[in-house]
């Protein structure tokens, strides 16, 4: 199966590439192409529904092409038939230097017979796609962003029917690029408002676009400028530490963040005036962060908060039981966390959080391969936030061996390297994996499968001992000598 | 290195990790050896100097076994997981 799936793919590869055209085998036709996007703060989700129709027997081999723009800001891509829940695998063919379009194929899970169809739902999350339109804003002014984006699907297939619907979270939306030249594609109007959705569309008989032809002189861009009623997070850089300890059975992550508001930049000088007055109304701007609610695990216990000053008291922790290992659970650990300072648009908050939870709920022992695997969450999400750069150091216990690590989506950097904390002689090896670029969907377990002998477990108290030892031994020593400056 | 779903599946089902001493009773057991240990190091403190240590020595090794665990065993109930 492995194989055949290389070798066609290759084949579409050479046929992509080989022609200037990107549609070599023309199998397929879109019936219709409806494109979702719900636009947030920091990130964008974009759902595109293919109603696919086969133009020949047995084809099952789909490619799905992202404009150059979308690709840049697109860090999260899954596609799935429409019902299903497994997701497909995408295979990357990257850019076609022709056209600028980037393509991915799909296999479907059943071949489509002549004139059969299916529909494919794929969905991306944008990064940083919106920004805030106009750019600066006092502390009583609405926050408007705006997005930008090609107005087409680009396919390397013709496509009947296309439309785009652009949501936004509130119906006040501040402008929105009313297309023109559009007589080809539509005899109505090209775009409706109605609400908070604007709707491109629907525009018929779109020829195949992943061509320079196309992209150079039929694509058009458009910009909605809109409301976002939440403040926009960024967290520029995460930094979390996961260490291990079998003595104790304990697990504790410590993240060091640094949040960023991306909104609008504060006009003028803060005016602590101005922000009780909204506070006490109740009618805060969302260009302000003021708090924040984090889901943590649940089980966890001593929580600890604290910035560069010291301790942050101004938050509120509600635990709940610990849930078993592996377990799907949806429990989680209320900590909501006032700043030190009302973040306003454009400033930073770094602080830093962690916890101590009990090993048991994340690690197991596997006694036919005579290892533990420990499963150690990528992150806790930030509603609605991107995180920059993302670096997870994973810190076994002293000893370990046969280390093996598999992440739930690649890293950009991974390392192994040497951990120095209390009470260790030789160091504990600690696993860094890299990442970039975020979002909401990147949750998931490192699982790490390690193996720690009984001998290495005993080297911490030997390793005192010896100390200890020491001390006796100079106790010896000094009884002996006489110190008595006169006898 | 096998695929993330089996790894993920094989994760979930093996018996949770358990320590070889439980960690409810790391606080008494810390107190209880270096108690010992406190009370060692006194009798060490009063034994004769003699030219073959023996007693010294015994003493001394017990003690200084004992404290080992009975620091780690502090650190943790402390918080500090070493």
């Amino acid at each position: 199966m492995a194989e055949l799936w290389r070798s066609r793919a290759s084949y579409i590869l050479l046929g992509l590439f080989a022609s200037s055209l990107v549609s070599a085998e023309h199998s397929f036709e879109n019936t219709a192409i409806v494109r979702s996007v719900e636009l947030g703060g920091a990130l964008t989700h974009v759902t595109t529904t293919y109603a696919v129709k086969a133009l020949e027997h047995d084809s099952s081999i789909y490619t799905i092409a992202l404009s150059e723009n979308e690709q840049k800001n697109t860090h999260w891509i899954q596609a799935k038939m429409k019902g299903q829940t497994v997701p497909l695998h995408l295979e990357h063919f990257g850019l076609n230097p022709n056209t600028g379009a980037y393509l991915y194929a799909v296999e479907f899970p059943t071949a489509l017979k002549a004139n059969a169809s299916a529909n494919l739902v794929v969905e991306t999350v944008q990064t940083h796609a919106s920004y805030p339109w106009p750019e600066v804003a006092s502390q009583k002014d609405i926050q408007y962003l705006k997005y930008e984006a090609d107005l087409f699907v680009l396919s390397p297939y013709p496509t009947s029917v296309q439309r785009t619907k652009v949501k936004s979270p509130s119906p006040q939306i501040g402008s929105y690029t009313t297309p023109k030249d559009m007589e080809a594609f539509t005899t109505d109007v090209p775009v409706t408002k109605s609400g908070s959705t604007v709707t491109y569309g629907p525009y018929s008989n779109i020829p195949a676009s992943t061509n320079r032809e196309f992209v150079e002189e039929k694509q058009k861009h458009i910009a909605v400028q809109y409301n976002y009623p939440n403040p926009v997070l960024e967290v520029t850089k995460l930094e979390r530490s996961a260490e291990i300890s079998h003595w104790g059975a304990n697990l504790n992550i410590q993240d060091n963040i640094w949040l960023h508001n991306a909104g609008p930049a504060l006009k003028g000088h803060f005016s602590r005036l101005e922000f009780q007055s909204q506070n006490y109304y109740n009618r805060l701007s969302p260009t302000t962060l003021v708090s924040l609610a984090l889901h943590l695990p649940p089980g966890i216990r001593d929580v600890y908060f604290y910035d560069l000053n010291g301790n942050v008291s101004t938050s509120r922790l509600r635990t709940t039981p610990s849930v078993p290992k592996g377990s799907n659970s949806n429990q989680y650990t209320l900590f909501e966390m006032r700043p030190r300072f009302p973040v306003m648009g454009q400033w930073n908050y770094s602080f830093t959080l962690g916890w101590d939870s009990p090993l048991a709920d994340y690690a197991g022992w596997d006694k036919e391969s005579g290892s533990y695997i420990v499963g150690v969450p990528v992150q806790t999400l930030v509603p609605g936030a991107v995180v920059d750069e993302a670096e997870i150091k994973i810190v076994l216990p002293e000893g370990a061996t046969d280390i093996q690590f598999s992440p739930p989506f690649p890293a950009v950097v991974n390392s192994v390297s040497t951990h120095i904390t209390y009470l260790d002689t030789t160091g504990r090896p600690a696993i860094t994996l890299k990442y970039q670029q975020l979002t909401d969907r990147h949750t998931g377990m490192i699982y790490v499968s390690y193996k720690v002998p009984l001998s290495a477990h005993l080297t911490k108290p030997f390793a005192v001992a010896t100390a200890l030892m020491g001390v006796f031994v100079l106790a010896f020593a000094w009884r002996r000598v006489d110190t008595r400056i006169q006898k | 290195m096998a695929d993330y779903e089996s790894i993920a599946t094989l994760h979930k089902h093996i018996p949770s990790f358990s320590p070889y001493i439980p960690v409810g009773l790391l606080p008494y057991l810390a107190f209880v050896l270096l108690t010992a240990v406190f009370g060692l190091a006194f009798y060490f403190s009063t034994l004769p100097k003699t030219t073959v240590p023996l007693r010294e020595v015994a003493i001394a090794s017990t003690a200084s076994l004992l404290g080992g665990f009975g620091v780690v065993a502090l650190f943790c109930s402390a918080g500090v997981y070493v």
